[in-house]
């Protein structure tokens, strides 16, 4: 009689055993080294880990499948927050940029998941020709042709996305509050990082033009604790909402006290405040209700994507969110890139992959067709709404069951 | 709200900040007073003091802001955590005191501080290595009672913290100015050397002196937990910076000097958030500091000492 504990020895010398014979492959395939830079401690490490994962997911079975032969992808992760910034840190971020241009193995990159890296990243990567596709900076300034000269003085594109950009986030949030949420005053908060001040300012260029009276603007120290002062102003000013461009640091601070100050007022931000670390660090009830956004379509509910929902939970043991799906079709379009260049006969040089991307077109993929325009932006830009409502059967820091979907944010 | 009423809410908000950057900046002029050291290792102190307020509430149960208490639970958890707060925390600072800062005591020159710069950093990085730098849900079972005063609220947790801030104030006065150690620390405060000449023990004021410097960071580091429901491994710079902003602007060295410091900062804080924009409070408290400091050096309260040496 075969006992359980010998079944599972039975089992697991199986897969030792096909371990190492897929190792034995992988030591005479070349390599595809990919770099990919995130914030994965501090603020707003839970969304970091949740994204990068779906690009590791799609690496491994692109590496499963032998999708390119005699290559295998290998990637490095190098994070770009610091203890001191508590953050994403931009000078951390440039030097990820550097380590990577000065790695002549890696290819191609992911990230970075915010702006500000990104900021820091572009014009290196752009010296090096490092073509990176980020699945969550949304601020328009990198790609946007005004500001060529900045952020990629080679004149390549080397910023591509599979996300909208805030160009499209701020004012399509700003018709949703708008139309759907019929607000007449709001007031409107930054936290004075590149993504938050251009999300707010795009935001606010918008909601004046439908007619909402903008009571006011101020911005905030993420590194000051007190935001009773400029709360205890907004109370007074009474307005319907008030909108918040910026990520988790002062986010969670301003969620806590806002509840406080003024707990019935809508409020709202964008793609910066969602997620675990959103839910973790603001905590129930102040985080109930908050409306946010995320610069791509809703797709981690979406029946069709239950086949890379279910891989990843058993990959990793979490839910996705919506830029792990990102992520994953950044991911997919290194490796189509890749396999673009290598059916042509050559070599997967920085070069050739970088010049391959642009010309990359997915059909039908996690997040709908994917194309880039000339400037590296994804064609297709989908801003979905979400509001935070508590469900007590499920874990409270896990997004996938605390955020509602709320439909798709009306285009301006 | 009218007018008055905001008025009224700002100076509210401006008294509890204040009241927390009071207790932080008397650990700062206490160590002074005494050693004429500024104590940089006083801004973590203050965060290490939220972290373990933050896990004795935990292990009582208490999560979140789900757990409401009332009545002699509340009272019995709040005054356990506390006094174990600070006597831990009072505990680092001798540990600091005895075994970092007293064999460098004959050493002249800016040694001294560095080191309590460095010590400020080492405490930074092990609540960075052990409890991570995410922003911490700080558990409070405070229940949510507010009372309405026209048209602003005070709730319930500020009066707690000026109750408490005022008690500890209160209780620091009478030891410095009625008790037999509180004449030695003013003793040693005015001449080291002839203190220990009239047979004070130097060394134990200084010890007490960084006991209860940093049992006040630890109490106001759980404040500070209490009132925003937040623990963070980097709050110390920045309300450190404040509180030590107060205790100079008081006149360092000064008791009484570091209250009204804190209670003016944490005013003005809120102020100039109604009026000028939070995004312009650190223009307007340290161009303020300058100003105060051009025309009275020594702060509003301190007096010039004479040389010691």
């Amino acid at each position: 009689m075969i006992s359980r504990r010998t079944t599972f020895k039975v089992a697991a010398a199986i897969t030792a055993a096909s371990t190492i014979g897929i190792e034995a492959a992988h030591a005479a395939d070349k390599v595809i080294k990919v770099g990919m830079s995130m914030s994965f401690t501090g603020a707003d490490a839970d969304s970091a880990a949740r994204t990068a994962s779906g690009a590791i997911l799609a690496f491994e079975e692109a590496n499963a499948a032998k999708t390119i032969k005699g290559y295998t992808f290998e990637f490095i992760k190098l994070d770009d927050a610091t203890a001191t910034a508590g953050q994403y840190d931009p000078a951390q971020a440039a030097t990820n940029a550097r380590k990577m241009v000065s790695d002549k193995a890696i290819v191609a990159a992911l990230g970075p998941q915010m702006s500000g890296a990104g900021k820091a990243m572009a014009p290196i990567l752009s010296a090096g020709n490092l073509a990176t596709i980020t699945p969550s900076s949304t601020n328009p300034d990198i790609t946007d042709p005004k500001f060529a000269a900045q952020y990629k003085p080679n004149g390549k594109a080397i910023y591509f996305r599979t996300v909208a950009t805030d160009a499209f986030q701020g004012p399509n949030m700003a018709n949703f509050m708008a139309d759907k949420l019929k607000v007449k005053t709001i007031f409107i908060l930054d936290d004075s990082g590149a993504y938050g001040v251009g999300i707010a300012d795009a935001f606010q260029g918008q909601i004046e033009k439908k007619g909402v009276k903008v009571l006011g603007r101020d911005r905030l120290d993420p590194k000051a604790a007190d935001y009773a002062a400029i709360l205890t102003k907004i109370k007074a000013l009474n307005p319907d909402a008030l909108y918040y461009g910026g990520v988790n640091q002062a986010g969670v601070k301003l969620m806590k006290q806002s509840y406080d100050i003024m707990p019935k007022m809508i409020k709202a931000g964008g793609d910066g405040i969602y997620g675990g670390d959103t839910l973790k660090g603001a905590g129930f009830p102040a985080v109930d209700g908050w409306y946010v956004t995320n610069a791509s379509p809703h797709v981690t509910e979406d029946p069709k994507a239950s086949k890379f929902t279910t891989a990843f939970k058993k990959r990793f043991d979490v839910f996705p969110i919506d830029y792990s799906a990102t992520c994953y079709v950044g991911a997919q379009v290194i490796i189509a890139a890749a396999k673009k260049v290598v059916d042509s006969g050559k070599e997967p040089t920085r070069d050739a992959i970088r010049d391959a991307i642009g010309g990359i077109k997915l059909a039908d993929s996690l997040i709908g067709p994917v194309s880039f325009d000339e400037n590296g932006d994804v064609t297709n830009k989908v801003i979905s709404v979400f509001q935070v409502k508590q469900d007590k059967s499920k874990p409270l820091d896990d997004p996938d069951s605390q955020f509602k979907y709320d439909g798709v944010a009306p285009a301006a | 709200m009218t007018s008055g009423d905001l008025l009224l809410q700002q100076t509210i908000n401006g008294l509890s900040l204040g009241s927390m950057y009071a207790l932080l900046a008397l650990g700062f002029t206490l160590v002074y007073g005494i050693m004429e050291l500024i104590n940089f290792s006083h801004f973590n102190v203050f965060m290490v003091g939220s972290m373990i307020a933050m896990l004795i509430l935990q292990a009582f149960g208490v999560v979140g802001q789900e757990t409401v208490m009332t009545g002699l639970p509340l009272v019995g958890v709040l005054v356990a955590t506390f006094a174990v707060t600070m006597v831990l925390c009072g505990g680092i600072g001798v540990g600091i005191e005895r075994y970092l800062l007293r064999p460098l005591r004959s050493v002249k020159g800016p040694a001294v501080m560095i080191t309590t710069i460095g010590v400020s950093y080492v405490l930074f990085n092990i609540v960075l290595l052990t409890l991570g730098t995410d922003a911490k849900n700080f558990p409070n079972p405070l229940p949510p009672i507010l009372y309405n005063i026209g048209g602003a609220v005070l709730r319930l947790r500020e009066i707690l913290i000026w109750v408490i801030a005022l008690g500890l104030m209160g209780a620091l006065t009478f030891l410095v100015r009625y008790t037999k150690i509180g004449r030695a620390m003013r003793a040693t405060a005015q001449d080291p050397d002839a203190a220990r000449m009239m047979g004070v023990e130097v060394d134990r004021v200084v010890m007490v002196a960084f006991f209860l410097s940093s049992a006040l960071a630890g109490a106001s580091g759980m404040i500070f937990g209490l009132y925003y429901n937040l623990a963070k491994v980097d709050i110390g710079f920045a309300a450190g910076l404040r509180a030590f902003t107060a205790a100079v602007l008081g006149g360092i060295g000064n008791v009484p000097g570091a209250m009204l410091g804190g209670v003016i900062i944490g005013l003005i804080e809120a102020m100039s958030g109604q009026v000028v924009g939070t995004a312009w409070t650190d223009v307007v408290i340290f161009g303020l500091l300058v100003l105060v400091l051009v025309f009275r050096p020594a702060g509003l309260l301190g007096r010039i000492a004479p040389n010691k040496s």
